[in-house]
């Protein structure tokens, strides 16, 4: 299948991107450019740093593995894979740019796939109390996601026109300073306009009932890599472009993301569906990138982006695991199931590493990612720091509820005939199983880069105050 | 005599090391192996007792060492995987081999014929990796990591047997339960991060004597790093989660949640002692965490029916013991009961693992006259009971008398006396089961029972044997008697290289202690045995205590009403709130202003022609002028 | 040489007569006509001012050519649909033609 192959050279090109990266040089390494419209001054700027390049590999894996497990779709096969392809086209686009322009259109590109992915080959869903049709998912996120857009957009001209270099170059607009007032104001347009995609709290609704109405690959990807590119854009364009911007609204952000952690994990604790737990996870999850992201350390940052990587591999495991119980089951509520560990028991040990990845037990990435954030975060506010720490803990909670729930006690008769999930989408959830071990132990490859890329972006902040 | 070439020091890292490759292997070609993979655990394990000989030699012929890796650097921060060799670290070291070796053997015959036998054994060996990891961390961060991973062994232990309903919801409870304390355990080392800036546990220790942390701060970080102590060590109110946990295998329960994981704690704050030293209000906090938790373990290890909740009360009474001589300022005391208890409770748990495995039951009351069929385990049994009554000469004893000389010297006298009080307990507490099971008439039901196979015996009867002789370190002879170089007298010298303290040995604490035990274990006699008093007048006579008592003095009950009613009713609210507020109103709520706006405003649309068209004409025009007016 | 004015003022009357027979007509082949004398106005100006301007580059006539390509490209456009409007509905009168809304 060429999805497969495409798939499977996204994963090779993103893995030597990654393995060429030199940290040692650190900057934008692989750069090309070609202007493009000289009138406007957007050029074809592409290029990678030490915090976009473990990006790139992300969203190669996440691709990679969500081809696999999208394999037996068979409802318009051709266009649900042309239109994944064309959304990790998107996904790929913004990490690399270099030019504002094309960030955005790439952003554009990467967020409206998904309302057709989700309109025709999602699920409804009816709950005792409310329903939610995958058409209701599909329109809030795309407005939720749009809306976000719109913010950015204005931002970003109102950048162009107030640099007047005739550019979007993202690294010609750095240089340059801007008026504290104008800063104030267009920073907090990014960090909103961004931060909708990256699940800031209270924008975060679209996330979950996005996820539930989405099919399993869409989830992943969706999870595991579009919301990273909102943190992205917030890193990238907002705390690149407006230093005094982010530092004026640093404390905000530090407590928006602190109430994402731990709402999100409070309201992941009270969710009956499997998808609306993880979903909620993912809210809370993205709380520590935003935390990390205001602690304006570099500890702190480096273990945001981090876990950026992290969460994007953890989670998307997790819907992958959830997409393979819903194909055999066709339910996904918490109450009815129990014991199927016995049936499926890869499922159940990769759920495992999964949700204690997710818990932050060491040996598995999201603990060396949420350590850092911690770190950071005490530096800056001990208090929050607390929130964050206990916020892991209340995720031990609900990830060993349902553990306990779903996987473990007596089998229920009604899942007798349940099987264990498929060699291939063994292999396509081991490839995450692999990667969110390898980073847990020896976390040395990633911190070298993430760390070269986010030492000048600090540096440059610092200097500023 | 210069050991160039044999292993030293800088090997200790295989000791977890090895045990971890066992783990890798047994997942990944377990099924492969002969026996799944369990021999390959019981090697790594193995090899490792045979390096600690090696370290120990190594240590006293020179001095303590760390040994470092860099894991990986962030900004200034290098964090770092290191191990530190001093005598406290060489201790647990033998400790935790010497009885993981034992356990993992005995594991053998006690697990033979389970469907996931290699699993078993894939699990013991990460967990002895973890564990010996987490003895040698010369770090914090280190500690913390091998901290929770035990942590998550024992959940992955606990949940063996998974299709249990009650296991399942056990392993949850113990991991949700020791995670909170792990909470405190992280703020604590989050704070001497920030106030320091590194996780090297000497560096903070030399600055915390130096006085460059401000009291309040270190007495706070104390007190956290108590609380990640009293989640691992199941003191009380985080004691919970220990009996329940007892849903393990029977040898997970004697290695884990008896002689190493849940003494972790204790090790914690042993390690952690310059800290405590000059907060002397955190101390304080685990002297009455310790005195509380140890009178609470045995007050209920006293009314359990199920042998092996009876045991783990009695591990719980015990580590509350601990913490009371740690608290009272009994370091070297803490540790050797640290040593011997892991020695006997062990054998306590193999002893009743042994007769579960035999009988089936776990109910004492079911039980009786065992030892005529299980002579072995009998005595084994017999031999960790008096070993935890504390009479002389067992270990138990030693250990005893120190800790109770620490308190003594420490505390006040009510504290000395109650103290005195849970000593008597214990003896009457572990008199039961003895009495009860292997005594009195046998059951006709268990007529089957037989003694188990030698793989189980086996070990036992080493742990026996250490039970007896582990008291006699603390002598000062001991060491010469070895041919030791002369650094090496006692217990407390070994511990103390630096200060020599050697052990005090007081005879009229000696006396009485063992006079209350004495008498403990013939009250036992009397109730249990001889049936001279009834245990069931007792409990009519005491229905009121009875009752609390049975019920654990209502803390589960508790802590499940705080979960339902609070906990849960919360979440639930947030739910409901994110639901409600935040997306009906919130979300919906806009979307159906839209909505409304829309409607309201299409009647301005008439849908003709040349409505639309004059519009454009008279916009147009409206824009000129303004345009010529404004230039 | 006739001044600039003169061009001026007689595509601007071009100008208003059709605007005026856009809104005031009700049929549909009449309100393209106008729409016709319109752009017809509009080539007017454009020529005059190219001429008078730029002679030598005949950027005006140029740009008149396609006004009036497009021009009639539109008109065939919209006849069609005017056909096709006749067809449905027996009747070219805006006034009835009222649906274009929401």
């Amino acid at each position: 299948m060429v999805s497969a192959t495409a798939g499977s050279i996204c994963l090779l090109l993103s893995l030597y991107v990654f393995i060429n990266y030199r940290y040692t040089i650190g900057g934008y390494q692989f750069t090309d450019q070609y202007p493009w419209l000289k009138g406007l001054g957007v050029s074809w700027h592409v290029g990678v740093d030490g915090i976009s390049t473990p990006m790139v590999l992300l969203t190669g894996i996440v691709m990679f593995s969500g081809v696999f497990i999208s394999w037996n779709i068979n409802k318009r096969t051709k266009d649900f894979f042309i239109l994944l392809l064309t959304l990790v086209t998107g996904v790929y686009g913004v990490f690399v740019s270099l030019d504002l322009f094309f960030l955005f259109f790439f952003y554009e590109l990467a967020v409206l796939p998904m309302y057709l992915l989700i309109g025709v080959w999602g699920a409804s869903s009816t709950f005792p109390t409310f329903a939610r049709t995958k058409e209701y998912g599909a329109l809030k996120l795309t407005l939720y996601l749009v809306a976000g857009s719109v913010l950015v957009w204005v931002a970003l001209l109102a950048v162009y026109v107030q640099a007047g270099i005739n550019s979007f170059d993202i690294l010609e607009l750095q240089k340059l300073g801007y008026p504290q007032g104008f800063q104030y104001l267009f920073y907090l347009f990014f960090m909103i306009g961004f931060g909708i995609l990256a699940g800031l709290w209270p924008f975060h609704t679209w996330s979950p009932d996005g996820h539930v109405a989405a099919p399993t690959a869409v989830s992943m990807l969706h999870a595991g890599v579009l919301m990273k590119l909102g943190a992205y854009g917030i890193i990238r364009v907002g705390m690149g472009l407006f230093p005094e911007g982010a530092q004026t609204w640093a404390p905000a952000l530090l407590i928006l993301g602190t109430i994402n952690v731990v709402y999100g994990a409070i309201s992941a604790m009270a969710q009956r569906d499997l998808k609306y737990v993880i979903g909620y996870s993912s809210v809370s999850h993205m709380g520590y990138v935003l935390m990390g992201f205001a602690t304006l350390k570099v500890v702190g940052v480096n273990g945001a982006v981090l876990q950026m990587f992290s969460h994007g591999i953890m989670t998307a495991l997790f819907f992958a695991l959830v997409g393979v119980v819903y194909d055999r089951a066709h339910v996904r509520d918490i109450g009815i199931f129990e014991g199927i560990a016995k049936r499926m028991g890869t499922t159940a040990a990769f759920f495992t590493v999964a949700g204690l990845t997710s818990l932050g037990l060491p040996g598995l990435s999201g603990f060396v990612a949420e350590l850092l954030v911690f770190v950071g975060t005490f530096q800056t506010n001990v208090f929050f720091g607390i929130l964050g720490v206990i916020g892991a803990a209340l995720t031990a909670v609900y990830i060993l509820r349902l553990l306990s729930k779903v996987f473990f006690g007596p089998l229920s008769p009604r899942w007798e005939k349940l099987t264990d999930a498929t060699k291939l989408e063994t292999f396509a959830m081991g490839v995450l199983v692999a990667v969110l071990i390898f980073v847990g132990v020896y976390p040395m490859p990633f911190m070298r880069i993430i760390d070269s890329g986010v030492v000048p972006l600090i540096g440059r902040l610092l200097t500023v105050a | 005599m210069p050991s160039i070439n044999l292993p030293g020091m800088e090997w200790a890292w295989l000791i977890p090391g090895l045990s971890l490759l066992a783990f890798a292997i047994i997942v990944f070609l377990g099924k492969r192996l002969p026996g799944k993979g369990s021999y390959v655990a019981i090697t790594a394990i193995g090899l490792g007792f045979i390096l600690f000989w090696f370290v120990l030699k190594d240590l006293l012929y020179s001095r303590p060492a760390t040994f470092n890796v860099t894991w990986f650097d962030v900004s200034k921060y290098s964090l770092k995987w290191g191990m530190i060799i001093d005598p406290l670290s060489v201790l647990m070291l033998g400790v935790v081999t010497s009885v993981a070796f034992a356990i993992q053997v005995y594991s053998l015959g006690y697990m033979k014929g389970d469907p996931r036998f290699g699993w078993y054994f894939a699990v013991q060996a990460l967990f002895a990796a973890s564990m010996l990891g987490l003895v040698l961390a010369d770090n914090f961060l280190l500690l913390y990591i091998t901290w929770e991973l035990v942590g998550i062994c024992s959940y992955l232990l606990i949940g063996f047997w998974y299709e249990r309903r009650s296991a399942a919801e056990a392993a949850k409870k113990a991991f949700v339960t020791t995670r909170l304390g792990d909470v405190g355990l992280l703020i604590g080392i989050l704070i001497l991060f920030k106030q320091l800036g590194t996780f090297d546990m000497s560096t903070i220790f030399q600055a915390a004597q130096r006085g460059d942390i401000s009291a309040g701060i270190l007495t706070l970080v104390a007190i956290l790093i108590f609380l990640g102590a009293m989640g691992k060590s199941a003191q009380f109110p985080l004691h919970v989660w220990l009996p329940d946990a007892m849903e393990g295998p029977t040898p997970v329960s004697a290695l884990i949640h008896a002689a190493t994981m849940v003494a972790a704690g204790v090790y914690l704050v042993a390690r952690s002692f310059p800290l405590f030293e000059v907060a002397p209000y955190a101390l304080d906090v685990v002297a009455i965490i310790g005195l509380l938790t140890t009178l609470i373990g045995s007050t209920l290890a006293l009314v359990m029916t199920d042998l092996k909740r009876i045991i783990a009360y009695s591990t719980i009474s015990k580590l509350g013991f601990m913490m009371l001589a740690l608290g009272s300022g009994g370091y070297a005391a803490a540790m050797l009961y640290l040593m011997t208890h892991a020695f006997f409770k062990a054998l306590l748990f193999l002893g009743a693992g042994s007769v579960i495995h035999s009988t089936g039951k776990q109910d004492i009351r079911e039980m009786g006259g065992l030892w005529r069929k299980m002579p072995v385990t009998a005595v084994t049994f017999i031999v960790a009971a008096i070993a935890l009554a504390g009479l002389p000469p067992l270990s138990g004893f030693f250990s005893k008398d120190e800790a109770l000389i620490a308190i003594r010297d420490a505390q006040s006298p009510v504290v000395y006396l109650l103290a005195l009080v849970a000593v008597f307990l214990s003896a009457l507490y572990v008199a039961r089961p003895a009495f009860v099971v292997f005594f009195g008439r046998l059951k006709p039901e268990n007529a089957h029972a037989h003694e188990s196979p030698p793989v189980m015996t086996v070990p036992m009867m080493a742990l026996a044997f250490m039970s007896i002789i582990s008291g006699f370190f603390v002598f000062n002879w001991v060491g010469p008697l070895f041919g030791l170089p002369a650094q090496f007298k006692g217990f407390g010298a070994f511990l103390f290289l630096e200060h020599p303290e050697a052990f005090h040995f007081d005879v009229m604490l000696a006396v009485y202690s063992t006079l209350i035990a004495i008498a403990a274990l013939g009250l036992g006699w009397t109730i249990y045995h001889k049936g001279l008093i009834s245990p069931a007048s007792i409990m009519e006579r005491f229905a009121g205590v009875h009752r609390v008592l049975v019920n654990k003095f209502y803390m589960d009950d508790f802590y499940q009403a705080i979960i339902n009613r609070v906990v849960l009713a919360f979440s639930n609210l947030v739910a409901l709130f994110d639901r409600r507020v935040v997306n009906d109103t919130g979300v919906n709520g806009t979307a159906n202003l839209t909505a409304f706006a829309g409607y309201r405003l299409r009647y301005h649309e008439t849908g003709k022609f040349y409505d639309y068209a004059l519009a454009i004409a008279l916009g147009t025009t409206l824009i000129v002028i303004v345009a010529f007016l404004v230039t | 040489m006739i001044p600039l004015e003169y061009f001026l003022i007689l595509s601007a009357a071009l100008f208003c007569i059709g605007l005026y027979g856009v809104l005031a007509r009700r049929n549909a082949v009449l309100i393209l006509m106008s729409i016709e004398l319109m752009l017809n106005a509009v080539n007017i100006n454009l020529v005059a001012f190219s001429s008078r301007l730029a002679p030598s580059e005949f950027l005006g006539q140029i740009f008149a050519i396609f006004v009036i390509t497009v021009a009639a490209a539109e008109v065939g456009l919209a006849l069609a649909i005017v056909i096709r409007l006749y067809r449905n509905r027996t009747s070219v009168n805006v006034d009835e033609i009222d649906i274009m809304k929401w």
